[in-house]
Parts: structure tokens; sequence; C-alpha cells
């Protein structure tokens, strides 16, 4: 689990360009300035080839808040 | 790279980033789809290859407003995909519809081409109807309206169009590896990330050829990696290189391969742990060798350590080890060279062996650039007479007896367009004796060529072991703020002729040229580079003032009127006048 954290970190800090110890349990979109929607989806791309996992369509969207990326990466990985 | 997957991309990109000095190489992405996730892939294809890169994407939808704006770009990319042309069901299509649509999308390309005519590089992708289902049997109505559309583009594109062809690349991955429709649907980004690492490959050869860094030589490891057996043990009898036999025929194949090349201007050479007897043994009478002596421009066939031996070919060929592929079936060579010289691309013959030819032609196909002009297919004959030039030269005393006894004959033209396509490769490919290394295309060239203000000056050189070709180019412009003062742009010579005192003769005559066309005085510079200090001093030794010297880079002068030609007597030169 904890390295899922930690991997979930470094794909943000690599995607947003900010250092990885910026990146806490209460990242999102209203604190990470270079968050757009292009770079939202070379996030989704990039999380989908770190884990090996197809996010759905209808979840891309909600992944804007660290916790919610957590929750959901976990549960297609199941 | 399409073993990295995208945070590692990212990841080495930015490491990087600070590392790679040099020229900026910006590249314009102009696109009617999204494809923002190719910036970082295609920096880092960049970086790896010490080229230093500027990726600039165009606004979503426009390509033909963004074809106005990237006119200082090395490089345009152009993304014209089919998904975003028709959001209609095609194949019901009226014939009015389909004419109207045809006609609009063809006045786009006709303008984008216009926009982009004068552009050094554009690659342009073909049009794909591979995104839409079709039937197996009947050709669907978006199949014929995509095969016009590719048959246009290719009926009206300039010289520095390049078509590539995306369907190759679909094909290599798999449309549903390659097209992510839930992306396109959410934000009209249809490429996956597997498609743009695969499409940066694709495009590799170009920005190499266009940086002039394409490999130059592909140099074989003998036993096990041009035919199966190891000659000091097993005898040349049992060495299997047979078309027919089970594992003989891929080295033959390999071999079929590595005589094509030494024909389209490739250096193929042999480095080998071996005894040079036994090697030279197989070449001359084992009946299934098709690659023979003519072919190889370089052997080094002994029992020192390869590294060694490369750096040692590298010198002999006067080429630098990034020139370099090299070849051998022993994961131990392999990885002393790729510890060693990482500069050097070393691939490792597969142990599947029916994978090697198409993994070799894989490699060849991303790393060299293999069009064939006049002189590359005469490149391996050349590099043999170098060889016995040099051995000519032991017999002389002096410098200046050797090379009056090569019988060296210039033929100097300007504005030969027939050479093009060479002389812009010759700006590309040549480091060391190149004292500005600005690059330029075939476009580039012809506008100099056609404009009053500027001339290109082309040397042929000869002598009597053999036919250089053309292997030495001049550029010279006139001054925008003064008439008077003519600036030499570019000056360059191939490795090929260095030493024969051919630089002073060109440069007699290229002043000779200035003078009488009026000019008072030159202006020159060196701009330094990794490779081309050995003529640092070149335009002191020629009499130029220094004027200035920033860190290296120095700017000359010299009055027309007080300049000593060097009159070598020994070099005949011709005037070839070209009727335009």
């Amino acid at each position: 689990m904890e390295n899922t954290k930690n991997q979930i970190a470094k794909v943000m800090s690599l995607v947003f360009q900010v250092p990885i110890e910026s990146i806490t349990e209460d990242s999102s979109t209203d604190n990470i300035e270079s968050w757009d929607s292009i770079k939202h989806l070379n996030l989704i791309l990039a999380l989908e080839e770190e884990f090996s996992i197809t996010i759905p369509d209808e979840e891309a969207g909600n992944l804007v808040n660290y916790k919610l990326i957590e929750m959901i990466v976990n549960e297609c990985k199941k | 790279m399409e073993n990295l997957i995208y945070s590692e991309i990212l990841q080495n990109n930015s490491a990087l980033k600070d590392s790679i000095k040099g020229p900026v190489y910006k590249i314009s992405v102009l696109s009617n789809v999204v494809v923002h996730s190719i910036k970082e892939i295609l920096e880092y294809s960049l970086r790896i290859r010490q080229i230093n890169p500027l990726v600039e994407l165009g606004n979503y939808d426009n390509i033909v407003q963004d074809s106005l704006k990237c006119k200082d770009s090395h490089l345009v990319i152009v993304f014209f995909d089919m998904l975003n042309i028709v959001d209609v069901f095609f194949e019901d299509l009226s014939e009015e519809m389909y004419n109207s649509l045809k006609s609009k999308i063809c006045t786009e390309i006709d303008t984008v081409l216009e926009n982009l005519k004068d552009h050094p590089s554009v690659i342009f992708n073909t049009f794909s109807s591979h995104c839409f289902v079709s039937s197996y049997s009947q050709q669907s109505l978006i199949e014929k309206f995509v095969g016009q559309l590719n048959v246009y583009l290719e009926e009206k594109k300039g010289i520095n169009v390049i078509l590539l062809n995306i369907d190759k690349i679909f094909l290599q991955t798999g449309i549903r590896q390659a097209i992510d429709f839930r992306m396109y649907n959410s934000s009209k980004a249809p490429y996956t990330l597997l498609f743009f690492k695969k499409y940066t490959m694709a495009i590799e050869p170009i920005f190499l050829k266009n940086t002039g860094k394409s490999k130059k030589a592909l140099i074989f490891d003998c036993d096990n990696t041009l035919w199966k057996g190891i000659v000091g043990e097993d005898g040349i009898d049992k060495l299997d290189m047979s078309r027919l036999s089970h594992s003989g025929r891929f080295f033959y194949k390999i071999q079929e391969i590595a005589v094509y090349l030494s024909k389209k201007g490739i250096i193929i050479g042999l480095c080998s742990k071996n005894n040079e007897f036994d090697v030279i043994e197989v070449l001359k009478n084992h009946s299934d060798m098709i690659l023979k002596e003519e072919h190889i421009a370089v052997k080094r066939i002994n029992w020192e350590d390869k590294a060694k031996n490369l750096i040692s070919i590298a010198a002999e060929l006067n080429i630098g080890l990034d020139s370099i592929v090299f070849v051998d079936d022993s994961s131990f060579e392999i990885s002393l060279i790729q510890k060693q010289i990482p500069e050097i691309v070393s691939l490792q013959v597969p142990s599947a062996l029916y994978e090697y030819p198409d993994f070799l032609l894989q490699n060849i196909y991303r790393y060299f650039s293999l069009k064939a002009n006049a002189e590359d297919a005469r490149k391996t004959e050349i590099y043999k007479q170098q060889s016995e030039r040099e051995k000519e030269k032991q017999n002389y005393k002096t410098l200046e007896e050797y090379l009056s006894s090569l019988e060296i004959v210039l033929t100097i033209s300007e504005g030969d367009i027939k050479q093009l396509e060479r002389i812009a490769q010759l700006t590309q490919k040549t480091n060391q004796f190149n004292l500005t290394t600005k690059r330029y295309t075939e476009t580039e060239i012809l506008h100099i060529m056609n404009s009053d203000q500027e001339h290109v000056f082309s040397v042929f050189v000869k002598d009597k072991f053999g036919d250089n070709g053309l292997t030495a180019i001049s550029i010279l412009k006139t001054d925008r703020q003064n008439q008077k003062i003519c600036n030499i742009d570019t000056f360059l010579m191939s490795c090929r002729i260095i030493g024969r005192n051919i630089e002073f003769v060109f440069m007699d005559y290229l002043v000779q040229w200035i003078a009488s066309h009026n000019f008072a005085s030159i202006t020159s510079e060196y701009i330094p580079t990794a490779k081309n200090r050995q003529v640092q001093d070149f335009y002191e030794s020629n009499g130029f003032i220094l004027i200035e010297n920033k860190e290296g880079h120095k700017n000359y002068r010299l009055e027309v009127s007080v300049y000593k030609p060097k009159n070598i007597s020994y070099i005949t030169t011709f005037i070839s006048v070209i009727k335009r």
C-alpha cells in the first residue's frame, strides 16, 4: 500500500512538474497550479501505464485530488 | 524508448534537460486533434541523441492558421487526422457532400503546403482510414476518400515534405493499442502513449539526418554474426551461411543486407577477435560468402580489445564514434562497448536467429539515412582509394612531393542546381572541416542559389587514384548593410580530402571571384563546435585579420587588395560554367 502511495506521488510530481515533497494527501486541482486539462489527460495516461490499469471513462473526470486518485487506482487494481 | 513507461520518460527527460547544450532544434507540431502527450516523449528522444529540443504544440484544430506561425522552426510535424475531419457516418454521404468535403480538405492541404513551402523540413502524416470499421471484402467510401487524399498529398508536396505512413505504425501496434476512443471522446486526444513512442521512433531518422547525426558505419563481428560457427575452432568448412540451410539462411540474409548497404553509401567494416588470415580466407574462398572484401571498407581482425579497435576504426575513417553501429553475438563484447563507448550503438544478435535479419533492418532504418545519390554509392570505393593514398604517402619524402604526385584536379562550379541534394547533404554531415557548421536543407540551398545576393560554390575533386566527387562547398553572401562587403557564410570540406591543401586553392579562387565582382572586403567567422577545432586558425593562415574573439567564436575581415594567393602549382583547377 505504501508503495502505491509513493508511486502516485511520483507520477503526480513528474506530470505536474512539481517537487515530490510538495505532493501530500491534500494535493488537488485547487492547490497545484499546473494541473490543467492537458496535464490531467497526461496524468491519467501516466497512471494507467504505471499500474497497468485502465481507468474507466466515467471515473477519469473524478481524479481531482490525491485521495480520489488513490481510491480509484486501488479500485482498478482489484 | 518503447520499453519505458511514461513516468520514466518524464523522469529521464527532466534529468537530461540541463545537460544537453548546443544549438536549439525547434519542432512545431500542428494538429487537428489534441497531441500534447507527445511533447516530453519527443523531447526525450532528441535529448538521448544529444540534440537540444524546443517542442512547440500548435493550437487545437488550427493547422492552417499555425502553418503561418512556424517560420523559425527546424522541423514541422503535421497531424491531420481523419477522425476529426469526419463526424458523420461517412458511408451514406451523398456524392455532392463527398466532393465538397474533398475539395475543402484539398484546399486546406494546398494552403498548408503553400505556407510551409520555404520551410526546411516538414513531416506530414498520411491520412488513414483504419480508425473506421469497414468490410473485409469491399472498399468503403472512407477508404476511397483517404486514398484520394494521399494521392493528392503525394502530387502536391514539395521536396521539403516527407510523408510519414502512419498506417505502418497502426499495423505494428494494432489500432486498439494506438487509438484511445475514450480519450478522443472526452478530450479530442486520440493517440495512446504507445503510439507516440512508436511515432517518435519512426521519425528519429529524419531528425538525425537533419541535424547531421545519421550513423555512417556498420561494423560487424564475424563468428556467429556474419556466419554460424567459429572459424578458429570449427574451421572454414564447418561455417554455415548457406541460403539453403536451417540457420545459415539468416546469416546469408545478413550478408545480403550488408552488401546492399555498401551500395547505399553505408561503410561496412569488420571488428573480430580472430586470426586475420583465417577471416580473409573465408572472405576470399568460402563459396557461400556473398559479402566480399570489395564491400568492406575497414577491418580490425586481431586479439586486441574491441573498444580499442572501434576507436581506431573511427580514427581511420575520420568519423566520430557516434557515427558507428556495432553488431556482435557476444553479450560480453556488447556490454563492454556499451560501458566504454556509449556513443556507439551496439546491437546484440538475437538468440532466436529467425529474428536477426528483421532486427538488423529495423535498426538500420532507425539510425541510417539511406537515400542514395551518386556520391554515396561510391563511398566504399572512395574509402579504399583513401587507404591506397595513405600507403603512397610513405614513399615520398616531403608532403609537397607527395601531393604533387597525386595529380589533383579541382572543378569548381557556382549555382550547380543538379547537385542540390549533395550540397545540402554536405552541409548536414560535415563536422570537422567546417568553419561555421550551418546546416541547410535542399529547399534552403535552392533559395540561396536563386538569390542574386547569395552564391553557392561547389568543388569536385579527383586525383590519379580516383574521383572523390563533390567534396567542398562555400556559400558567399553580400552584406545587407554594405554592398561592398562579401561574407563567407559557409566554408567546408569533406574529411576525405583533408590534408591536401585543397582548401587553399579553393580560397584563392573564392577571393579572386570576390575581387572580380567588385567587393572591397570580405568578412568571415569561425564558430567553434565539439568537432571543428582543426580549423580554428584557418582564416589566420589565409591572412584574415581577427576583429573579435568571443569565447572562441571569431570574426574576421580581409581587404581584398591585400590578399596573398598561395598559388599552389601542383593542383589544377577548372572552372565549370553552369548554364541557367
